[in-house]
Parts: structure tokens; C-alpha cells; sequence
């Protein structure tokens, strides 16, 4: 018997003795998976200002707005993002995010940490300068690209690791003008007691805008939200399936009967 | 001989630490050591001098100390006595869960943000006072986990960075836990039986010290988080928030929002019942927030499934939960030999302790030597046989670093572990947060410990 048999055979008995604690997590919805293209297909119809109650639904404050002030808000909120990526665009000359970031002195680090749980994350944008792309999700979601429906559907115009970048550029830009742009100007009252207030920034103006900055610089005709579904496919068809679910919910659609897989 | 023996329980007992500290199964390792420290003290009767055996009763067996009644002492009346707590800790987990399926702990939550707004500080102070509140009635896993998905989010599209976020989280729900009735019926049975000591109960502890370590934690953790946001750089995040709980943004009614200090209120105010207390919210917070519409067969499975969650949350806690009585019945058999090797080293006045506890609170990390939780429960054992303290002081000397340090800073508590899984945060950032935390806390605690706990009267020793 060699040592590693050896090893083997005493395994089950060392696990059951000498196991690690386990961590129990708490169990995760379940739900059916579907077709990753006829998703994307649904998702790339939605119009880019009909994301508004996906957007605001990770928002903290949601619970003390109206669906028209969502609405409205995801409308300007879009304007803004536009407005500053056709601004950056005039004033370095290219729509290209790599070429913006070393524009601006951004450092761009792309490490590959690979994400396992119910929150995937794509990318950080850190005060002042620093920009992080994972690329776990991104090679993944190039892996799925390579599938001729779904790139039909995303268009050869999506590049993801650039979209991600676009994005997070969009809050280095929000930064610099912080004084005067939409998304850091609008502002809510919270609670007022008195003279004494407090007034609020809407955190969900900033990522919907920074959505919109990002579609304007690739060119893309679909809300780069979608890429919440295409993104986390690659860890799970499953959670995919949920996270469509509910974009579909809340952009006011019923969910199609697919043939589920 | 007592000696070699005495050096031999000693070694076995560093054994059971490093085991500990490697993170191996808690359970097998107290019933291995419990059945360890039964063979040797034991067997060591067979070697040990006249004079020894003779000044220690507990050894000699007899007509009316008999092998049999010793070892079904250990074995069976020993964690027979622990079903009461265990019942607490059932019905706590059946509430934990009432108070999420309800949407009454989100809505609190969700609320709380709503009055700080963006601003980081106000907000982070705000959640953790309610966070801590939550937890003085909620407990394990599950609702940590159910709670950390709403409020990690949160705090981190707020701009905090993650390593922060899921620090001050921790820190709250940990301050929260010194006040929580299940875990103070859990920690008070390593020192006492349920039906000893009626009068050191949830009321007097809080009153007299529970309060006080709830507010220094709260508040340090608090501060310190502010101090570590003044130096962080703000991080927004594009992240895809899975669908799940987090997700439901359904309000509870605001009347029902008192529902979760209710059982801890009733305990403290008015000695109440504890299950008493968690029935009473229960069946207030299913029935207030439209929960029992149905009916009756499909309300009763309701309430089942909340039950067999609520279980769930805390079944493998119970196992070790379940062994350690044994294992601190059968202390009392090594203790004449510990005090052999011991009997002059260990500390005998308060301030001594305080201040060597306070040293070493960084042995309550990785299930090391001080938390009951770990191999604290040893240590626990080995002190209570040697020297002699009030029962009162004993469990807040124990319980800083078994709730401060290893439920708040330690990253083998499972919670925490989940958080770091969750957050994407290194191991080593969270402790480099959370180690100080536990310093400053732990060191305030002790202090209040020898001013409120100190000189107790003999009433609160149990020899």
C-alpha cells in the first residue's frame, strides 16, 4: 500500500473525526434555469429607461420614493451619463475606456478573483484614481460570447472588460465634478425637525448614470444592467434565471415560457 | 506521581487548544478529551500517594461515591441538565426566524437607512445601534446571514469599504449578543446548572454589567469605524446583487417594529419567561404582519417550517453544546491534579485576572484557550477548580472574550466566515480591523467588569 492509498483510506475517517467547522449558510431560493439567449433577447427589448425598478430596487432609500419620481429620476440620470461621456469623448478625442483611463491617469488593475457566492462583482472604482476590473467574470462572460446567438443578440459592439471600465470611469468623472453634476446635486429631504435637516444624495442616480456614460461610450443599443444576468451566468445558470426573473418582473413584463433546461 | 499526571492533563489540555486553534470539529474534540480526562485522573488513582487521595474526596470512591455514580454524573445527568437551556435556544431560533419571514428585522433595517441617508458616519452608527438591538433577541447563523445580505449591501453602496462594512457589522452583532437571552442561558450554563444561583439571572447580569458591555462594544466598535472611515478612500462597486431575501422589499407594519425587544424587555423588566416572551412576539409579529391568513393547516405549517428552520440555524451548535457539560463535570475529576501544578500559578484576585485577561484576549481568536466556545471551556474548568471567584465575575471574564473577540473578531466564527465569503474581504484586512476592536473593547470591558462585578458577597460564590 502506498502512502497515498494509505492516506485515502484514513480519510473518511480523519474528515469525520478532525473535519473543519463547516459554515452554514442559509439556503438560497431556487430557481428554474433558462436558455442564457432567450433571456439576453428579452432583456436587450426592455427600453434603457424602463430599467427604472431594477435599478432603484438595490437603492437604500427606494422605500420612501413614487414610481414617478423613479422614473423621472432614471430619465436624468441617463441624460447625465450621456451628456459627460459625449464631454470626455470631445475632450480626449476617443470613446475608447482604456485610452480615457490612461488619459486621466487612471490605475487600472485587472486581478482574477474568482467569485463564488450571491453577489458577484464585477468592478471597483476607488477614490481617487484607483480602478479595479475582476476578470473571473470577465473571462467567463467571454466564454459565453463565443456562442453566435448570444453574440448576436449583445452585438459585436460589447466588450465587457471595457464596459466595466466605462463604467467605473463614469465615477472618477462624477467626482471631478462633484459640485455641478446631476447625480451628486439632486438630493432628497430625508427628515427635517425644526431647522434641523437631513438631505440625501440618491446613490442609484449615480450607478444608472454611470450605465448610461457606459452605453454612450460602446455604442451599445441595450441597458448594460442586462450584464447583472450575462455576468453572473457564468457562475450560475440558476441565479441568472432568478436575477432575469426579477428584472422582468420589475420592468413590468411577464416571464416567458420557455422550454426550460 | 500526581505531578506527572498533572503534566500529562496539562499537555493533552495545549493539545485541545491547538486542536482548537486548527479549526477541527468541536464536538469529537470535547468528547475525546472528556473521555481522556476520565481514563487519567482515573487510572491515576491506582498510582497517586496516599496523602493525596485522601485530602481530595472527589478521588475516593466508596459506598457513597461510587465509579458508576461518578461516571453517570459525566456522562448523563451533566448534559441531561443543559436540555433546559437547549430549549431556549430552540424557541430564540424560531423567533430569529418569525422576525425575517415577517420582513419586521428588513423593515427595521431599511428604516434605519432612511433616516441617515448618504451620510457614512450617521448611517454606520444608526445600523449598528439597530443591528445590535435585533440581536439581542435574534440568534445563529441563519439570521446573521439573512441580516448581513441586506445591511452589507448597504453600507457598501455607500461608498464604505467592504473590509469596514463587514467589521462594524460584526462588531454590532456581537454587542448585541451580550444582552440576548439564548446566549445568556447558554454561556451561564458553563458555570452554574439552570436551578443553581436563581437570583443571577438575565435582569441582575444586565443590570449590573450586561448593559454597561453591550454599550462598549457598540460604541467602540462604532467609533473605531469612523476612525477607519476618516483614513478610507470611498469604493463604489458595479456588483450583481442576486435575487434572494435582500431583494423583497416588504415593509412590516411600523407598530410591529418594537416586536423584537419585546422577549428581552419582558426577561429584564419583569423576570418573564423567556420561551413566554418569544411566543408572545411570535404569534404578535405572524399575525400583525398578515402572516396567518390562511388557514389553520396552512398557518400550523407555517409555524412548523419556521421551527425546523430556526433548528436548523443552530444544529451544529447543539453537538458541542451538548458535549461540553460533560466535559465540564469531568473537570472537576483533574482538578485536584491541575491543582498540584497549578495551584500556586493561577491568579486568585480579581484585578490579576482582569488584567491577564485582558492581556491574552487575543488567545479568544481561532478558538484558542479563552473562549468558551473553543477551548476556553477548559481553561474555564481549570480556573474554577483551582481558584475561587464569584460565579457573576467568572461569566463576564469568560463571556468578553468568547462574545467580544471570538463571535465579533474572529474569522472561524461562521458568521464571520460567511461575511468574508460574501464581501470578498481577506481574512487578513478583517483582523487587522477587528483585532484592535477587540483590544479596545475587551480592555474597557474588563475595566467595568472589576468595578461592577468586583467584591461580589459569598451569596455569589458557589463553594
Amino acid at each position: 500500500m502506498t502512502r497515498q492509498e494509505f492516506r485515502s483510506a484514513l480519510k473518511p475517517i480523519t474528515d469525520g473525526l478532525f473535519g473543519k467547522q463547516n459554515t452554514r449558510g442559509y439556503e438560497r431560493p431556487k430557481f428554474t434555469v433558462r436558455p442564457l439567449e432567450e433571456m439576453l433577447k428579452d432583456l436587450a427589448d426592455i427600453p434603457v429607461e424602463e430599467w427604472y425598478g431594477y435599478a432603484f430596487s438595490r437603492e437604500p432609500l427606494n422605500g420612501k420614493f413614487t414610481d414617478e419620481q423613479r422614473r423621472d429620476w432614471m430619465r436624468k440620470s441617463l441624460d447625465c451619463g450621456r451628456e459627460y461621456a459625449q464631454k470626455v469623448r470631445k475632450e480626449y478625442g476617443t470613446s475608447d475606456p482604456v485610452k480615457l483611463a490612461d488619459s486621466l491617469s487612471m490605475s487600472v488593475s485587472y486581478p482574477e478573483v474568482p467569485d463564488k457566492t450571491d453577489r458577484v462583482l464585477f468592478a471597483e472604482y476607488r477614490i481617487p484614481n484607483k480602478i479595479c476590473i475582476y476578470m473571473d467574470a470577465v473571462n467567463k462572460a467571454n466564454k459565453l460570447l463565443l456562442e453566435p446567438q448570444v453574440l448576436e443578440i449583445l452585438t459585436e459592439e460589447l466588450d465587457v472588460c471595457r464596459l466595466l471600465l466605462s463604467h467605473e470611469l463614469f465615477h472618477f468623472v462624477e467626482e471631478t465634478y462633484r459640485q455641478e453634476i446631476f447625480t451628486q446635486t439632486e438630493k432628497v429631504r430625508l427628515w427635517s425637525l425644526g431647522f434641523l435637516h437631513n438631505d440625501s444624495i440618491v446613490i442609484a442616480l449615480s450607478e444608472i448614470a454611470a450605465m448610461g456614460f457606459a452605453k454612450e461610450l460602446m455604442g451599445l443599443s441595450y441597458s448594460p444592467y442586462l450584464m447583472d444576468v450575462f455576468l453572473v451566468y457564468g457562475y450560475s445558470p440558476q441565479e441568472a434565471s432568478g436575477l432575469y426573473e426579477e428584472m422582468m418582473e420589475l420592468s413590468g413584463r411577464k416571464n416567458h415560457n420557455y422550454k426550460l433546461i | 506521581m500526581e505531578y506527572i499526571i498533572g503534566i500529562i492533563l496539562l499537555i493533552s489540555f495545549f493539545g485541545l487548544a491547538y486542536y482548537c486553534i486548527k479549526g477541527h470539529n468541536l464536538m469529537v474534540g470535547f468528547l475525546l478529551i472528556t473521555l481522556l480526562w476520565t481514563i487519567i485522573p482515573l487510572g491515576g488513582t491506582l498510582f497517586v500517594s496516599q496523602g493525596f487521595l485522601e485530602s481530595n474526596p472527589v478521588l475516593n470512591f466508596g459506598k457513597d461515591n461510587t465509579l458508576i455514580a461518578a461516571l453517570n454524573k459525566i456522562y448523563q445527568s451533566a448534559p441531561e441538565g443543559w436540555g433546559t437551556t437547549l430549549v431556549n435556544v430552540c424557541w430564540g431560533a424560531w423567533f430569529g426566524r418569525v422576525l425575517m419571514d415577517t420582513g419586521i428585522a428588513s423593515t427595521l433595517i431599511r428604516k434605519t437607512v432612511e433616516l441617515g441617508g448618504d451620510k457614512p458616519f450617521v448611517t454606520v452608527a444608526l445600523l449598528n445601534t439597530v443591528t445590535a438591538l435585533i440581536f439581542t433577541a435574534m440568534t445563529g447563523a441563519g439570521p446573521v446571514i439573512a441580516i448581513g445580505v441586506i445591511v452589507l449591501p448597504i453600507l457598501m453602496s455607500l461608498g464604505i469599504p467592504k473590509s469596514i462594512a463587514l467589521f462594524t457589522f460584526m462588531g454590532s452583532v456581537a454587542a448585541g449578543i451580550y444582552l440576548n437571552p439564548v446566549n445568556f442561558a447558554q454561556y451561564r450554563a458553563f458555570f452554574v446548572a439552570p436551578d443553581q444561583l436563581a437570583d443571577f439571572n438575565l435582569g441582575w447580569y444586565a443590570s449590573h454589567w450586561g448593559y454597561a458591555a453591550l454599550i462598549i462594544m457598540l460604541i467602540s466598535t462604532t467609533l473605531l469605524s469612523a476612525f477607519y472611515l476618516k483614513r478610507a478612500k470611498t469604493v463604489h462597486a458595479w456588483a450583481a446583487q442576486t435575487r434572494g431575501a435582500a431583494s423583497e422589499q416588504k415593509n412590516a407594519p411600523f407598530y410591529t417594529l418594537i416586536l423584537p425587544v419585546v422577549p428581552v424587555i419582558l426577561k429584564i423588566w419583569l423576570d418573564f419567561s423567556v420561551i413566554g416572551g418569544f411566543v408572545i412576539a411570535g404569534f404578535l409579529a405572524l399575525f400583525l404582519c398578515g402572516r396567518m391568513k390562511g388557514n389553520f393547516k396552512e398557518n400550523c405549517q407555517l409555524v412548523n417550517k419556521l421551527y425546523y428552520d430556526g433548528v436548523v440555524d443552530t444544529a451544529p451548535l447543539v453537538g458541542f453544546l451538548l458535549t461540553l457539560p460533560m466535559f465540564n463535570a469531568v473537570a472537576a475529576l483533574a482538578s485536584p491534579y491541575f491543582k498540584v501544578i497549578l495551584g500556586n500559578v493561577m491568579p486568585r484576585s480579581e484585578i490579576v485576572v482582569c488584567i491577564v485577561f485582558a492581556v491574552l484576549l487575543c488567545m479568544g481568536l481561532f478558538r484558542g484557550p479563552m473562549t468558551l466556545v473553543g477551548c476556553g471551556a477548559a481553561t474555564l474548568g481549570v480556573l474554577s477548580n483551582v481558584a475561587s471567584f464569584s460565579v457573576p465575575f467568572l461569566y463576564a471574564v469568560f463571556v468578553i472574550p468568547t462574545i467580544t473577540v471570538n463571535i465579533g473578531c474572529c474569522i472561524t466564527q461562521s458568521w464571520v466566515a460567511w461575511g468574508l465569503a460574501y464581501t470578498k474581504v481577506e481574512s487578513k484586512d478583517f483582523l487587522k480591523l477587528s483585532i484592535p476592536n477587540a483590544y479596545l473593547t475587551g480592555i474597557l470591558q474588563y475595566v467595568a467588569v472589576f468595578i461592577m462585578l468586583g467584591g461580589l458577597g459569598a451569596t455569589w460564590f458557589l463553594k
